[in-house]
């Protein structure tokens, strides 16, 4: 056998292989599609196809979110109302997650809850779901469209209680290093613009630095480590993510300086260095982009396939942590890494949703 | 005759692995979704893909003359984001709006050119910097996601046209375009600059500027594509483009372009880039879990590489 055949033989193998590998996943699908062959009937919200398409999956936050999503899905598949779900993650890439709906809507799913990765892009893709009858609902990072349910909490109200909070700490006075999320992305630009309009009323408050970071805490010790070094003698520091928080705390702490106010989230690596800093007098706010936002996406999802008539925009409150109630939340046998907060009670999701 | 399709084949050995590859995804496809072949769904499809194949032919271009474009994710949402930003209602409308946004892309691709040419900086460190400057110029046009694209025109791509798939119609003119391009007097200097600059300049080649057109030519695709993103969504974000840097580099390099230029085809960059926006969304279809879909993507451009790299050796041998 010469090299040309021995070439030509792999080149056959190999096109076999691929072939025969692609046509044994149909198999599989064959079977399960067979098994969720479900019919629509908006009235009646029985085993419905659920799909949710994500712009990340890998972050903790994205992680304790599914987590409790699918304890949801769990209660909904016994209850007999949801039949198969499944999570599509984009990845970061938008225009992937646009495929992965378009994809949904070609399998015939009967709701779609989203996590957007861009405000815009994705509405041409969700309005054509809601043109074939598909339930869609977003939460968290929320798409423009009006023509989606939309769950999430008010964005610039995040940014001006955390704002109004750090004026009157510093009594309308002094100089802040302000830490945002990525320049461009719209929950970072809402909770700035939030914050923004509250330090217009306090000429006297003075953003000396106004750095963008990923909500991420590497980054963002390296962000907030280069504009303290360049104004160190700050009087607070405005930030409006829990990893950005920490990284600002941990660089006053490490290098021992004067324990300034820094406006916080429910990261329980800043909530527990704010509380083992607390008897030294450091002071703090946080608020929480709560993960059970999933959970009111899905009943408010199965809630209008039975023809309850939800609202367009469920705005849920945000909760307050301060230093009164911070033992209430920090979980210091839980992983810095994780986002400590409690399922909200039935009752209350129920009134969220109009039920 | 058989010899004749065998010797065609020899010649195109990764084009033929190619689209077995793509024909087997194709079948695959099929069977989760029957009307593959519909109109509507050649349109659907086409919508998706247009971005994607026309920055990868941007990078193909740059890749031919020897380069890599690591600003092609940038300059795709300046595009982008000066298309949609234009209010369509003023003078000249959605004709102003593509010729603003096409200035912008090729004015960005001739300074890289102009960069990589005159000073002689490596084309990764220009990119690399240039990449940064666009995306703060984008900020500056666009802060946030918004912009508006006419509803008319966005559902003609999105849902065709008068039953004509509007996307496959304009990644049809582009690549006849190049074709025509290929044949021309600077068509054939941009792979003669690529596969042997010193060669090309001796023989009394303008290199420079060949270098700077081409980059040019690049920014042209890398535009178009933007436009494209900005009417299938129906807005811009400014930080959308960023995947399509490295997906870019992915389809060329699957397609058969080499790192180190003048070797090559368009057809086949659009190939590849069919294969990996197909194969993306099929992996979607088999609802396997997320993080094993990332490895089985990434596991099968590496064994199509293996396999293309092994069956194109012979004219070594």
């Amino acid at each position: 056998m010469n090299a040309g055949s021995v070439r030509g033989a792999v080149a056959v193998a190999a096109s076999l292989c691929a072939l025969a590998g692609i046509s044994a996943c149909d198999v599989q699908s064959d079977s399960s599609t067979a098994k969720s062959g479900s019919s629509a009937s908006p009235a009646a919200a029985k085993d419905l196809k659920v799909g949710w398409s994500t712009i990340y999956l890998t972050p903790s936050w994205m992680q304790q979110t599914l987590k409790m999503m699918e304890g949801d899905v769990t209660k909904l598949k016994s209850a007999g109302k949801v039949s198969s779900f499944k999570t599509l993650n984009a990845n970061g890439d938008t225009s992937q997650q646009i495929a992965q709906i378009r994809a949904m809507i070609q399998q015939k799913y009967d709701v779609i809850i989203v996590d957007a990765g861009s405000s815009t892009a994705l509405n041409p893709a969700l309005e054509q779901a809601v043109a074939a009858g598909i339930t869609v609902v977003a939460f968290d990072s929320l798409p423009t469209s009006t023509k989606v349910i939309r769950v999430g909490t008010d964005q610039k109200a995040w940014g001006s209680m955390m704002a109004t909070w750090l004026a009157d700490k510093l009594k309308g006075k002094g100089t802040v290093i302000a830490m945002n999320g990525p320049a461009g992305v719209a929950v970072s630009e809402d909770r700035w613009a939030g914050a923004a309009a509250v330090f217009k009323k306090y000429p006297d408050i003075k953003i000396v630095s106004n750095v963008h970071s990923e909500y991420n805490l590497a980054p963002a010790a390296q962000a907030f480590a280069s504009a303290y070094s360049a104004h160190p003698d700050i009087d607070g520091v405005f930030s409006q993510g829990g990893a950005l928080s920490a990284a600002a705390l941990q660089t006053l702490v490490k290098q021992d300086k004067k324990l300034v106010p820094v406006t916080g989230e429910n990261y329980n690596g800043f909530l527990k260095m704010w509380r083992s800093h607390q008897k030294a007098g450091f002071s703090s706010i946080a608020t929480a982009q709560p993960n059970y936002l999933a959970v009111i996406a899905l009943e408010a999802a199965v809630a209008k396939r039975e023809g309850v008539s939800v609202p367009q925009d469920i705005t849920v409150p945000l909760p307050e942590i301060t230093d009164k109630n911070l033992a209430d939340y920090v979980k210091p046998d839980q992983p810095d890494d994780s986002y400590p907060i409690n399922d909200l009670p039935q009752s209350e999701i129920d009134k969220l949703i109009g039920k | 005759m058989r010899e004749r399709i065998t010797s065609a084949a020899r010649g195109n050995t990764d084009l033929v692995g190619l689209l077995v590859l793509l024909l087997a995804v194709l079948v695959a496809y099929q069977h989760y979704d029957s009307s593959l072949l519909s109109p509507a769904s050649v349109t659907i499809l086409s919508a998706q893909f247009l971005p994607l194949i026309l920055a990868a032919a941007g990078q193909t271009t740059v890749m031919l003359l020897g380069g890599i474009d690591l600003s092609l994710g940038a300059v795709l949402g300046l595009a982008m984001a000066v298309f949609a930003t234009y209010d369509a209602h003023s003078a000249g409308g959605v004709v102003t709006a593509v010729v603003a946004a096409l200035c912008a892309a090729v004015a960005a691709g001739a300074a890289n050119g102009t960069l990589v040419a005159y000073a002689g900086l490596p084309p990764i460190v220009v990119t690399l910097a240039a990449s940064f400057l666009w995306s703060g110029v984008t900020l500056i046009v666009l802060p946030q996601p918004g912009g508006h694209v006419p509803g008319g025109l966005v559902n003609a791509y999105n849902n065709g046209w008068n039953g004509l798939a509007v996307p496959a119609l304009a990644i049809t003119l582009v690549l006849a375009a190049w074709k025509v391009l290929r044949t021309t007097r600077h068509g054939l200097a941009l792979y003669a600059v690529g596969g042997n600059e010193h060669g090309a300049y001796a023989s009394g080649l303008h290199t420079r500027g060949t270098k700077i057109a081409g980059y040019a030519l690049a920014g042209a695709f890398t535009g178009l594509a933007g436009i494209g993103l900005a009417v299938q969504t129906g807005s811009a974000d400014p930080t959308i483009g960023t995947p399509y840097t490295l997906n870019s580099i992915a389809a060329c390099v699957l397609g058969g372009i080499s790192f180190f230029g003048g070797v090559g085809r368009m057809r086949g960059t659009v190939l590849g880039a069919l294969v990996i926006g197909l194969l993306t969304n099929l992996l979607l279809f088999t609802g396997i879990s997320p993080f094993y879909q990332l490895i089985v993507q990434g596991v099968i451009l590496v064994v199509a590489l293996a396999l293309k790299t092994y069956l194109t050796r012979e004219a070594a041998v």
